[in-house]
């Protein structure tokens, strides 16, 4: 009965809630310099994804399909993926303390989506289509690459805390049970390559999309920032790959566009009339 | 029977004085034998290491008659002639017991916290116990000890890091790279610190080592110790594009690498990770060259401070770890008043049956 009354809104709102519980227990870990080497936050974050899950399942069934017609339900795709990615990578060695650091993150979007004024329903007609299998795989393939590019700054912010550590706080370095900065470097990498592919796919995909009548596609707001994003983590993933960039340059850069991102992803969507026809 | 001990160890004696009183590994079961005949023990356990000699013992005797004859089989076993003072101590139960919990635990031991002494231990109790010289109250009290040693070892940090120098910078080597498995580690200098940091290296898994000495022979004869190779001093610069750990000891009284030497190496290595461990007096590496990205540089305060550190960490839990102990050697001493009960009621019963017969 319960889950009958309850919304998907409802869900996602208990599901922020677990975020939350995750970002303060996530400062008492850093505060304590990461030494306990626990799986609370990790369960958290796991009830705080199945909440989540259960919001964007309810809110799927109601719309019979894939939940990413307006600002809130692109982000809580977006964060869901995060979420997903963060437990599944939390599972690899000395790789638990990833959570506290992605809960932060989780939870400042989760609180920025409840916002109403982004969870508005399309005018008929004017709702994405996505009985065409390539505007499904656009939406997905962007989505997901932004939160592979999330984890990848959530890795690097790893990084940059632990290398400043064994630089200037070595103590602090050898007590905590974070990743080796080598390690933490690799998944950064690896991570920000498997956001770009995505990203990628997702961008060869939107192109291949029918336009609506009189909306340009090349001055398009969104157009212009997607690939003004591609090149930049094209920038960073060639510089550290092939021309030897520093590992602090590139992780900052990281975790730079992904800030980036997430303050202009909004903005750039309601200025885009190919996203908001 | 109560558990009683006499010993001497680091805390008590100078190294002297305990090879002196030392036992031969293959000596100890006959030792047990004689110790038993003589009547001062139901049931003993010899603990001989490098810094304790001690005998635990279950005895029917008073414990200061026990103590007595027990100081007079180790000085009659070791044919030892001086005086003794304040270096043999002797406990009775309940602090015999508590002792043997805190030597399990390393609580006792020179270097606090370590394990080495739970294993000495075992090895103690299993040879008393294979030749029959163990029974009910060493058993229990022994097995006991051990599993409140692993309980102290998963529930408090009586053990967590590093306690020398060489030890710590292997810990930060693996805070640096993924695995030591595929690091090269050039060692310029050959002394003894930067030597059993290599060895520490080397034990953990690293690769290869590259020594280089301004004596080309000594750098020769490390490097065939530690099974590397040896490099002239007038070309270590030439290895740094290869390595990626790098010990120095030299003792140049002037920075033997910078910022300037080290920024075109760095290059070079298309900024690999560079771990740098200066334990030269004066300094080999300007400190300047911590700021660089990808150079970590440890000097010798870095290391004996983090070590320190450590040290404080593992005092800091002593607390702890004895009230696990007090906890853990409360069920054997009720355990022991209720057998001492027992014994008692036992011959109680025994003696009105003796009364009743010469009555009939």
């Amino acid at each position: 009965m319960l889950v009958t009354w309850f919304t998907d809104r409802h869900f996602f709102l208990l599901a922020v809630a677990f975020y939350g519980l995750s970002t303060v227990y996530s400062v008492f870990l850093w505060r304590r310099g990461f030494r306990k080497d626990d799986w609370a936050n990790y369960f958290l974050i796991v009830a705080g994804v199945a909440l989540h899950t259960v919001a964007m399942f309810k809110r799927g069934l109601t719309l019979h399909s894939c939940p990413v017609n307006n600002l809130y339900e692109a982000t809580t795709f977006l964060l869901w993926a995060l979420g997903l990615a963060c437990l599944v990578y939390s599972l690899l060695p000395r790789f638990k303390f990833l959570a506290a650091f992605t809960a932060p993150v989780l939870f400042t979007i989760g609180v920025f989506a409840l916002m109403p004024s982004l969870d508005v329903h399309p005018l008929p007609g004017a709702k994405p289509d996505f009985s065409n299998w390539l505007r499904s795989l656009h939406a997905a393939t962007i989505l997901q690459s932004y939160g592979a590019f999330g984890l990848a700054a959530v890795a690097a912010a790893m990084f940059l805390m632990q290398q400043h550590d064994l630089k200037f706080d070595k103590l602090r370095a050898v007590l905590s049970l974070l990743p080796s900065i080598q390690r933490l470097e690799l998944i950064t990498l690896r991570l920000a390559l498997v956001g770009f592919v995505l990203f990628t796919i997702g961008l060869v995909t939107g192109q291949q999309l029918p336009r609506p009548e009189g909306k340009p596609y090349f001055s398009d707001p969104k157009v212009i920032w997607s690939a003004l994003l591609w090149l930049v983590y094209l920038e960073l993933i060639v510089a550290r790959l092939f021309f030897g960039r520093s590992t602090r340059r590139f992780t900052i850069g990281v975790v730079v566009a992904f800030a980036f991102l997430l303050l202009t992803f909004w903005i750039t969507n309601l200025y885009s009339g190919l996203h908001h026809p | 029977m109560s558990v009683v001990v006499i010993g001497l160890s680091h805390r008590t004696s100078p190294v002297e004085l305990r090879e002196r009183f030392a036992f031969a590994e293959g000596k100890i079961p006959d030792a047990l034998k004689s110790l038993r005949n003589a009547g001062v023990a139901g049931e003993a356990v010899i603990l001989s290491t490098c810094n304790r000699v001690e005998i635990y013992a279950a005895t029917p005797l008073e414990p200061t008659k026990a103590f007595g004859e027990l100081k007079n089989f180790l000085v009659s076993h070791h044919a030892y002639d001086a005086a003794l003072g304040d270096e043999l101590y002797t406990l009775a139960e309940p602090h015999s017991l508590r002792h043997l919990f805190k030597v399990a635990c390393g609580l006792d031991s020179m270097v606090l916290g370590e394990t080495e002494i739970l294993g000495q231990l075992k090895t103690a109790y299993d040879m008393a116990l294979k030749h029959g010289h163990t029974g009910a109250r060493l058993n229990k009290a022994f097995q006991r000890a051990f599993h409140t040693a692993k309980h102290v070892r998963t529930h408090t940090n009586i053990q967590r890091g590093s306690v020398s120098v060489a030890s710590v910078a292997v810990e930060l080597a693996e805070k640096i790279f993924n695995s030591l498995g595929d690091r090269e580690v050039l060692v310029i200098g050959a002394g003894d610190t930067s030597e059993k940091t290599a060895r520490a290296l080397l034990s953990r898994g690293a690769k290869s080592i590259i020594v280089t000495n301004r004596s080309f022979d000594r750098a020769q004869a490390l490097a065939a110790e530690l099974g590397g190779r040896a490099v002239s001093f007038d070309n270590w610069a030439g290895e740094f594009e290869k390595v990626d750990i790098v010990i120095s000891s030299t003792s140049a009284p002037h920075h033997i690498l910078d910022c300037a030497k080290l920024e075109p190496l760095m290059k070079a290595r298309r900024q690999r990770s560079l771990l740098l461990i200066d334990i030269a007096v004066p300094r080999d590496v300007d400190p300047a060259v911590n700021a660089l990205d990808n150079v970590y540089l440890y000097n010798v305060d870095d290391l004996q401070s983090i070590a320190n550190d450590y040290l404080k960490l593992r005092q800091e839990e002593i607390a702890l770890c004895e009230a696990i102990i007090a906890e853990k050697v409360k069920p054997l001493l009720a355990a022991k008043s209720s057998i001492d009960f027992a014994d008692e009621r036992r011959l109680h019963f025994s003696h009105l049956r003796k009364s009743a017969q010469s009555a009939d």
